[in-house]
């Protein structure tokens, strides 16, 4: 799917010669034993990742609050970066109490389809049922200025809609957006992006993270502002789950990409808060396939290796 | 012959670089900050007992009398410029039986910059604070209690000799809290690293109050373990996993 960046005159002056054709098709009968791609079409995977929040409330006599979740999901992709995948999630301690179920629930079902405009632009659309008890129409995109630059923005139409306790949602009207600028810092492998918006408890603000990226882990600060739940600042660390060299089969049992972890210094959960449309999403893999117009950390050795069993290549 | 080995030792001994395991999590001494810092992309999970006597006077204290509490920590050293972490350290409240339990914590941020590496001639240069973030003197009205307050500057030099490596520290701190303002001033200490077991230091420090006496050591590659004596009689120790994210 990736889109040519040679302009017409460029390309006739590339003329593949019979021994480029030698070196290519050598090149690409090797590249085709380990696959980078993340999933292949027509490719199911099934994944457990575990969910863990805490917090810190004084007077109740308990170091921490506690709520871990397992959360189970699947993924298939359909091809042509059509996309469907559900998760769900399965109280395991809840230590958070009333507002946070013990249901095993179905917590996110979505339909998506990412594509490439030209060699400058990707955009991924998504519909359906979003984490943090959201559902809807978002879209999601990024304009690469150059390699250390990008815009990126997004936006969403959503409403409540959660089966924690019964079935309860509310009408699709709440519009939530989120646009600003990325930065790659190439040797650095350290990625910085501000972000303002609206998020989808109402409240606007902003957000500027910082992200240094490393073999499979990226630790970053935030620091947040938002008219209604004011400042915040903390850290985050994203864990890329093992094992990293991995055999692809059509149908995959594996554990979770990852493991996020975020520290907020402030305790506010209903502000700056915002959904996520991928089981899987996270601030180190980002919003879109990353041999789709490859940027920032996309061009970082994968944390994956996949090797395709012999029957399916 | 001789010459050559030697040189070979002098050459492996200088590549050597290892930074103590403070209680926050923090490359330094024992209770005294320090130039040195960890390799770029180290990062550090593990607690630390404290003895009554490391902790800041009347800070830690139940009824007028004070209590060993331990620590968590976290850190990273995200460039070899910058160590950033972030600790907690229990407090005791009686519980909802009138138990004595470790059910509160003081929470804060480390950050040490070092503007200046070392060179032959002339020593490392970090600047360091704890608790920096919404911590002001005594409770404040976020309930941020400043114990950890402060703010350094300090300085590193490593002479290698035949028997091992000499550190040599130095650094100038200012604490906030009235419990702390005995480790204010001038502190400094000397480290040393024998050849013949290069996974551990020996450590002296003066903090501004005491002489503290202690040693580190690396197990298994990422295994840190430190004991340290406060005044010669007052124990703490620690330990910690550290790993290299590269």
């Amino acid at each position: 799917m990736k889109h040519s960046i040679l302009k017409p005159h460029e390309m006739r002056n590339n003329r593949i010669t019979p021994f480029k054709k030698v070196l290519l098709v050598g090149f690409l009968l090797l590249s085709g034993l380990p696959a980078w791609a993340q999933m292949r079409p027509g490719q199911i995977d099934i994944f457990a990742g575990v969910d863990f929040n805490y917090r810190d409330i004084f007077h109740n006599d308990r170091l921490y609050d506690v709520l871990i979740n397992l959360t189970p999901g699947i993924k298939w992709n359909m091809r042509n970066r059509w996309e469907a995948s559900a998760q769900v999630v399965i109280p395991v301690v809840n230590q958070f109490g009333e507002g946070f179920s013990n249901k095993v629930r179905l917590n996110m079902a979505v339909l998506s389809k990412q594509f490439p405009i030209k060699n400058r632009m990707k955009v991924k659309l998504s519909g359906g049922l979003f984490g943090a008890s959201r559902y809807g129409l978002d879209v999601k995109s990024m304009w690469i200025a150059n390699k250390w630059l990008a815009f990126t923005g997004q936006a969403g139409l959503t409403g409540y809609c959660s089966l924690a306790s019964g079935w309860e949602a509310s009408t699709m009207k709440r519009l939530t957006f989120l646009i600003g600028p990325e930065f790659w810092l190439e040797s650095w492998t350290t990625q910085m992006r501000i972000k303002a918006g609206r998020f989808i408890y109402g409240d606007y603000g902003v957000q500027a993270e910082a992200f240094r990226h490393f073999k499979h882990t990226s630790v970053g600060i935030f620091a947040s502002y938002s008219d209604i739940g004011k400042e915040n600042a903390g850290f985050k660390i994203i864990l890329a789950l093992p094992p990293y060299k991995r055999t692809r089969r059509k149908i995959n049992f594996r554990p979770a990409s990852n493991f996020r972890l975020t520290y907020n210094v402030s305790s506010d959960y209903y502000s700056n808060r915002q959904y996520f449309t991928d089981p899987e999403q996270n601030e180190r893999n980002g919003w879109f396939d990353r041999d789709m117009l490859p940027w920032g950390p996309d061009t970082m050795s994968p944390d994956f290796i996949y090797k395709d069993r012999k029957e399916e290549r | 012959m001789k010459k050559i080995t030697f040189l070979i030792i002098l050459l492996i001994v200088s590549l050597l670089h290892i930074s103590a395991q403070q209680y926050t999590g923090m490359s330094g001494l024992i209770h005294v900050p320090s130039a040195e810092m960890d390799s770029a992309g180290d990062a550090r999970l593990g607690g630390h007992f404290l003895n009554k006597r490391f902790t800041p006077a009347g800070s830690f204290i139940h009824e007028g009398v004070p209590y060993h509490t331990f620590d968590c920590y976290i850190s990273i050293t995200p460039f070899r410029w910058i160590e950033l972490g972030y600790t907690t350290t229990m407090y005791k409240r009686p519980n909802k039986d009138g138990e004595l339990r470790y059910n509160q914590k003081d929470r804060y941020f480390s950050v040490k910059l070092n503007p200046l590496r070392e060179g032959r001639w002339f020593p490392a240069i970090a600047l360091g604070a704890n608790d920096f973030i919404n911590s002001h003197f005594g409770i404040d009205d976020k309930g941020a209690s400043g114990y950890f307050r402060n703010y350094y500057i300090a300085a590193t030099k490593h002479l290698t000799s035949k028997i091992g490596i000499v550190g040599m520290n130095i650094a100038y701190r200012h604490f906030f809290f009235d419990g702390s303002k005995k480790w204010n001033g001038t502190v400094g200490g000397i480290t040393f690293q024998p050849i013949f077991a290069r996974n551990m230091r020996i450590i002296t420090e003066w903090s501004g109050n005491e002489v503290n006496a202690g040693i580190d050591c690396t197990l298994w590659k990422h295994l840190l373990i430190q004991v340290s004596l406060q005044s010669g009689k007052y124990p703490s120790a620690g330990l910690c996993y550290k790993t290299n994210l590269f």
